[in-house]
């Protein structure tokens, strides 16, 4: 049996006078599925971090946590080990070894167990996570999905009473997302492990929750079940609902007595009753964006496959993107979006078909000329653009080779203070890169692109790891770009973001697009891969694809 | 190809190697060095097939064979027979072009059984062999081991990255190149510096640096290798002392004396089989698994057709009494 008490924990970095944690009450039971959430910044990780003291960040502490009765400060290294799993976000720099079986051995190692134990645990873990079929393999052939899995099972070896998971699937795509959060539920339920996570996909996590905990600012502004919680925050209006599951975000703007709803199920059984008239209402849809006769992006009969001998990656793909539009790719896993990318931005060349943009083929810009003043590419991991000490630096360097630009030359500071300001970073011109959270790095990357005055944006999973706030943000971003005369091409697994940001959505399937539309024709069509606001009102509305659409539908029915 | 050696302990795969490499390498004996080059091609051969066995020796190693037979006798005039002299008047003796052709012979010889050496002695296998003597380098190798392929990956990653800003490393002028490759090298070390503390949360959050690390491994003595092993180190002494008895030896300068040829005695012919033996032990394992296998096969199939007989019969007595 274990139990964590957390009574009037307060929690200050050094040199800090405001608490980073202030005022947490906490109550854990044995078998509890416990998620914590709220925005970036709010101090998720910090509390985390305090239930394994290893991790914990300096600083100054007050009130107590106590697991099982004893204070968590108290217990011995080989204690916490033992006890309580930590698994971290990033599933790539948590292996040490390079061998699956070694990874699963690692922490018995160091616990100092014999072979024979060692042996029979780690056949354990690797049964009753499936991991048998790759059991002899290099850490590095694996994917994401299974890297993260193998971080648990390498945990979850040491037999933990407690499991603590800090967004553990903000790097993985959605269906390798779904599958690990299953294996969480599945181990909370089979050995009643208390599972401690935060998360921003919570649309897996709060129907499996027993208690959730709102943060915001260091301090639990909410906490108990999740339909509580959906209630306490419809009455607060408190913007935390922006990270919650769509049946709950739209259960906020629509008013009804009836328990908050968690699944696109539950969902579509309340807005059933919501709704009392069955005659299926439609919005009026947009205008397609004026459709100007220039064009972005051609890619005519393109063919692409990395090796000779392997299969197509790309496959007779036909794109058009016209200028000034922001076009999304969508699509599952390993169809070659990615890939598409790579060939508009000239990391790889077709062996058959054209791609052209502004009607010039992308082999005919000479050296530099196609990134100069044209095509901007944000990489998928914004880290790797960082090398300056500071983010002004960083954006003075981006600008650094643009000196002929005479008129530019003369104030370079004014230039990035503005494009700072467009992309809200001025306040931190004097931080490193690397300590801005995800969605300012982000933000930092795409500021160092502007710089080179792009007319066409490519953008890899700019979402991913992202929370609903800063997707949020993120969009409008996007749009107001989009206002300047930016064409923007995305390729996203997040269905959520097109439908709500995209002027036309393309489906990618088996090396080409299959299907192309506006967002709301294209997802409306769609009965399985459309957005889960589509999915819970379809039977009443005829194409309502975002929160706000079946907000507003449920305004007009009235 | 699958391979039944590989499956025997580490220790006896490493033990093997580092006696078929000492022998090739440090015996100029035609015989030795004949049976160590002809065991090393068929064990390679049957490890990573005909086909590109058959293109590595005719591409790289028969060239190399010519070069270094020719080589000696030009620089080498040692010897008594004297074929020709050269232009420049230095002579060219048989001895000098035997012994270039020994030469040569046992440098194939030593590339052709690490040719097997590499198929045989996997990472893990050498890891787990010095994690051993060195418990801390074990980790450390197998860490190394995983980083190489990350920081591979990472460098392409950014290389991409600054591609698509404009900064090639492999376009522009040589300081514009110069520079690209340098922020490329800093961003890779801030990232992995970055990187490396969530490593050692990991490392931390799983207990490392606790008194008493034990070493895992998927690795087990058992019988089979204690019978191999002994098998290997009387077989070894055997060849010892054939060479203690001296017929393993052969001089080529300058007159060239190879012993245990003629005559053929009964203890060169055993020295000569030992190593034989040993050097072809896997290929041995391997035919003898094979064998084994296939003898299972037929008594398996030869008593599901007896006991099929069986279930007929009891089939007619109970039709017989039935009736």
């Amino acid at each position: 049996m274990a139990e964590i008490k957390v009574s009037n924990f307060e929690f200050y970095y050094p040199e800090a006078t405001n608490p980073a944690l202030k005022n947490i009450n906490m109550s854990v039971e044995d078998g509890d599925f416990v998620v914590i959430c709220g925005k970036s910044g709010s101090g998720k990780t910090s509390l985390l971090r305090q239930f394994k003291p290893v991790l914990a960040p300096f600083g100054k502490t007050a009130g107590e946590i106590r697991i099982n009765g004893k204070l968590i400060s108290t217990l011995s290294q080989r204690e916490q080990s033992e006890k309580i799993g930590y698994v971290l976000q990033n599933p790539d720099n948590q292996i040490v070894t390079d061998k699956v079986w070694h990874e699963l051995a690692f922490g018995l190692e160091s616990l100092g167990y014999d072979s024979s134990t060692i042996r029979l645990r780690v056949a354990e873990m690797a049964s009753y996570f499936g991991i048998q079929r790759w059991f002899n393999k290099s850490v590095n052939e694996l994917s994401g999905g299974q890297k993260q899995l193998l971080n648990l099972a390498s945990i979850m070896a040491m037999h933990p009473e407690v499991l603590i998971l800090d967004e553990p699937t903000s790097q993985l795509d959605p269906i390798a997302a779904s599958d690990f959060i299953e294996t969480i539920r599945k181990i909370n339920r089979d050995l009643g492990t208390i599972i401690i996570m935060t998360e921003h996909r919570l649309e897996d996590v709060i129907p499996a929750a027993d208690k959730v905990f709102v943060m915001d600012q260091g301090c639990i502004i909410a906490n108990g079940p999740p339909t509580e919680i959906g209630q306490k925050l419809k009455s607060d209006q408190h913007e935390m609902f922006l990270s919650m599951p769509t049946p709950m975000q739209i259960y906020a703007g629509v008013e009804s007595v009836l328990p908050c709803p968690l699944t696109v199920r539950e969902g579509r059984k309340w807005i059933s009753k919501v709704v009392d008239r069955p005659d299926q209402i439609e919005i009026i849809a947009e205008k397609e964006p004026n459709k100007e006769t220039e064009i972005a992006i051609e890619m005519k009969d393109v063919w692409f496959r990395y090796e000779r001998t392997e299969p197509d990656v790309v496959k007779d793909l036909n794109l058009k993107v016209e200028k000034g539009i922001f076009y999304c790719i969508v699509g599952g896993n390993g169809t070659g979006k990615t890939t598409t990318i790579s060939l508009i931005s000239r990391l790889n060349k077709p062996y058959r078909g054209k791609v052209s943009i502004f009607n010039k083929a992308v082999q005919k810009y000479s050296g530099t000329e196609l990134f100069d003043e044209c095509l901007g590419v944000l990489p998928q991991n914004p880290q790797s653009l960082f090398i300056g000490k500071t983010v002004e630096y960083e954006l003075l360097e981006a600008l650094g080779k643009k000196k002929k630009n005479k008129a530019e030359a003369t104030e370079p500071l004014e230039v990035i203070k503005k494009m700072a300001a467009v992309l809200e970073i001025d306040h931190l011109m004097k931080q490193h890169p690397y300590d801005l959270s995800g969605g300012e790095q982000q933000r930092l990357a795409l500021a160092k692109i502007m710089l080179l005055k792009p007319r066409i944006l490519l953008l890899d999973e700019p979402t991913k790891g992202l929370d609903n706030h800063f997707k949020q943000d993120f969009g409008t971003l996007l749009k107001r770009l989009q206002q300047h005369g930016m064409t923007i091409l995305m390729v996203s697994h997040d269905i959520e973001f097109c439908a709500q940001f995209g002027d036309r959505c393309g489906l990618f399937f088996e090396g080409s697009i299959v299907s192309s539309n506006t967002p709301r024709a294209f997802f409306s069509g769609n009965s399985f891969y459309t957005t889960a606001a589509n999915r819970m009102t379809r039977h009443l509305f005829n194409n309502a694809i975002t929160v706000k659409d079946v907000i507003q539908c449920y305004q007009m029915n009235r | 190809m699958e391979d039944e050696f590989s499956g025997f302990h580490p220790v006896i795969n490493f033990l093997y190697f580092l006696f078929v490499l000492i022998v090739s390498m440090f015996f100029t004996h035609p015989v030795i060095l004949a049976i160590m080059l002809f065991s090393g091609m068929v064990y390679s051969t049957y490890l990573n097939g005909w086909k590109k066995t058959l293109k590595f020796n005719f591409l790289f190693m028969l060239p190399m064979l010519v070069i270094v037979a020719l080589i000696n006798p030009m620089f080498n005039h040692a010897g008594v027979t004297i074929l020709f002299y050269l232009d420049n008047g230095n002579p060219i003796t048989l001895e000098s072009i035997v012994y270039g052709v020994i030469l040569a012979v046992m440098l194939m010889t030593v590339i052709t059984w690490f040719s097997c050496y590499n198929r045989i002695m996997t990472s893990d296998k050498f890891i787990y062999l010095f994690g051993r003597v060195i418990p801390a380098l074990s980790l450390i190798l197998s860490m190394v081991l995983r980083l190489v392929p990350k920081f591979k990956a990472q460098l392409k990653v950014i290389t991409d990255g600054q591609k698509c800003i404009g900064r090639d490393p492999g376009s522009g002028n040589i300081i514009q190149r110069a520079k690209n490759g340098i922020h490329i090298l800093s961003i890779m070390i801030t990232w992995s510096l970055e990187n490396a503390i969530d490593t050692a949360d990991s490392m931390k959050a799983r207990g490392y640096g606790l008194k008493g690390r034990s070493a895992f491994s998927i690795y087990r003595f058992d019988k089979r290798d204690g019978g191999i092993m002994a098998l290997m180190l009387m077989l070894a002494m055997l060849f010892a002392y054939g060479i203690y008895m001296g017929n393993g030896f052969a001089q080529y300068n300058p007159v060239i004396v190879i012993n245990g040829l003629s005559p053929l005695t009964l203890s060169s012919l055993i020295t000569f089989g030992s190593a034989l033996v040993f050097a072809w032990l896997p290929l041995l394992i391997n035919i003898y698994y094979r064998l084994k296998w296939k003898y299972f096969m037929r008594m398996l199939s030869e008593q599901k057709a007896v006991s099929k007989l069986h279930v007929n019969r009891k089939e007619a007595l109970a039709i017989d009494r039935n009736c």
